[in-house]
């Protein structure tokens, strides 16, 4: 096996040891981006003189030499980030250091290329961008996920252990789950987030997908600048699920009822085989308002880029954007402000009912996507309400978080057809590093089966 | 804004007030978007929110205060 195919940690603690090599590490990894990037098209930029460079440089810090991949959301000193599309309307992009730049910088990592994205970031299906689709590594045809498809294309296709990708509306836990990984959204504003072109942002959070939750919670920790140590965080929680029993809450419909029969099944099994390793329960339990959260969410998101798009830039959106965007950025200029308005009033009363539901449990629990990664040419999905797009349906399960600052984390649990499926566990405000520790236990209880699998086009 | 054809009327109107440019096909984009999401907006529209403000400054990496 190539170094290149150890978990992050290890990579670090070889480097570290002395027994491994970082610069034949980085060849490795930048050979391996010539030899399947061709077909992953999961990075659209690398730079080995300057991983080089940042590996000369780079400090003693816990990703020492290892190499990693920044989705294309953030400038990096000798790149202007190009967020998947020709331009990014109303904004000038220009080379600088980042937040996510400089934590990884700090680490110790090298930053070893670009990833892809979806245009804009504005779909959780990953199959359309500047550079063309990233495909998904369990079947080229299928979609990787979005809007982190690149990161999560690349690790699951082996051309990295590790990838920072952000998600504002869940677009680190869809990709991870069509492409079969671990993708942690953090907290909001627990990552570093400097230098995204939404300044303003309320929703969007960088975040890592790897392939486990240790790897997470180690990429996670340099974009958080603090040490992920387990447990709830000091003063989180009066009681230790962990020790006195988990308790794990289930919204029942839509989130589970309107998932495809394989992934409700592969989630139930995952969620009943965290239970036993842990003990605990798993209870239903209901949030108010679930039918209105996603137009909340949408209207609250887009209205952080409202400033941008006046009528000047709309009507001189660069004619190689899009079709899909062109369109959405033209409605979104005209929604009713009182539409807008309704949602942020919803996000308080939302966040007020789940501080009240994570008073009754410790975890709440439903599939991260309702179906497997459809195809890159039609990315709609059958669900038991009907056929309907990925997007609707993937956004329906994953806007919570976003909308009320909450953490996520998708985990694979199973295959279905072929492809991952993956369960979404949502804990409370800063409680990140529980949510990795579940994520943990589960490995543990199924002996690392599912973060062990592998697509076969890199077996 | 009940139903596409009165959407298709605010569109219209919206876009020639705020002098925004669309041609055909973004057009059929939008009321393509609007339809997948309106049965969520409006139910946003109609919700009893009366009595709910929203928050002030929220720093969501917290629970609201209570």
């Amino acid at each position: 096996m190539s170094a290149l195919d150890l978990p992050l940690r290890e990579q670090a603690a070889q480097i570290a040891g002395g027994d491994l090599d970082a610069g034949e590490l980085l060849d490795a990894c930048l050979a391996r981006i010539e030899e399947r990037n061709p077909d992953l098209n999961a990075v659209v930029a690398t730079f080995p003189d300057r991983s080089r460079e940042m590996l000369d440089q780079a400090p003693d810090g816990p990703l020492r030499g290892v190499p990693v991949l920044i989705k294309d959301e953030w400038p990096l000193p000798w790149r202007a980030e190009t967020v998947g599309a020709a331009s990014v309307p109303g904004v000038t992009t220009e080379p600088g250091e980042s937040g996510p730049y400089r934590a990884l910088r700090d680490a110790g990592a090298v930053i070893a290329g670009v990833a892809n994205m979806h245009e804009l970031g504005a779909s959780s299906t990953g199959n359309t961008s500047l550079y063309g689709a990233a495909h998904n590594p369990w079947d080229l045809d299928r979609c990787p996920g979005g809007s982190s498809s690149g990161p999560a294309a690349a690790v699951a296709g082996g051309l990295v252990s590790g990838a920072v990708g952000a998600d504002g509306l869940g677009s680190i836990r869809y990709p991870a789950a069509y492409c079969g990984l671990t993708g942690l959204k953090p907290t909001f504003g627990r990552s570093a987030m400097e230098g995204h072109h939404i300044a303003n942002t309320e929703t969007i959070v960088s975040g890592p997908l790897c392939r486990d939750a240790a790897d997470c919670r180690l990429l996670a920790s340099a974009l958080f600048g603090e040490e992920l140590e387990a447990g709830w965080g000091e003063g989180a929680r009066q009681r230790n699920p962990f020790d006195e029993g988990l308790r794990i809450g289930v919204i029942r419909d839509p989130y589970w009822s309107d998932s495809a029969p394989g992934v409700s099944e592969a989630c139930e099994a995952a969620l009943e085989a965290l239970r036993a390793e842990v003990g605990g329960e798993v209870t239903e339990v209901g949030l108010p308002d679930l039918e209105l959260i996603l137009p909340a969410a949408l209207l609250v998101a887009q209205s952080e880029e409202a400033a941008h798009l006046v009528p000047r830039v709309l009507n001189e959106l660069n004619p190689e954007l899009g079709l899909i965007n062109r369109g959405v950025l033209k409605l979104r200029a005209v929604l009713p402000l009182s539409l807008t308005a309704r949602g942020f009033k919803l996000r308080a009363k939302v966040r007020r009912d789940l501080a009240a539901l994570f008073d009754e449990v410790d975890l709440l629990a439903w599939p991260a996507v309702p179906a497997v990664a459809p195809p890159l040419a039609e990315p709609m999905i059958e669900l038991p309400s009907g056929v309907e797009s990925a997007d609707s349906g993937n956004a329906r399960q994953g806007v919570l978080a976003n909308l009320t600052g909450v953490p996520g984390v998708s985990v694979p649990v199973g295959l279905d057809g072929g492809l991952p499926a993956a369960l979404q566990l949502l804990g409370p405000w800063g409680s990140d590093a529980a949510l990795l520790d579940a994520a943990e236990a589960f490995e543990r209880a199924t002996d690392r089966e599912f973060v062990e699998l592998r697509p076969a086009t890199v077996a | 804004m009940e139903g596409e054809s009165a959407f298709q009327s605010y569109l219209d109107g919206a876009l020639g007030t705020f002098g925004i440019d669309a041609d055909e096909d973004e057009r059929a984009v939008m009321l393509g978007v609007w339809s997948l999401y309106e049965p969520g907006i409006q139910l946003l529209r109609d919700a009893d929110l009366d009595g709910i403000e929203p928050e002030m400054r929220p720093d969501l990496s917290k629970p609201p205060a209570r």
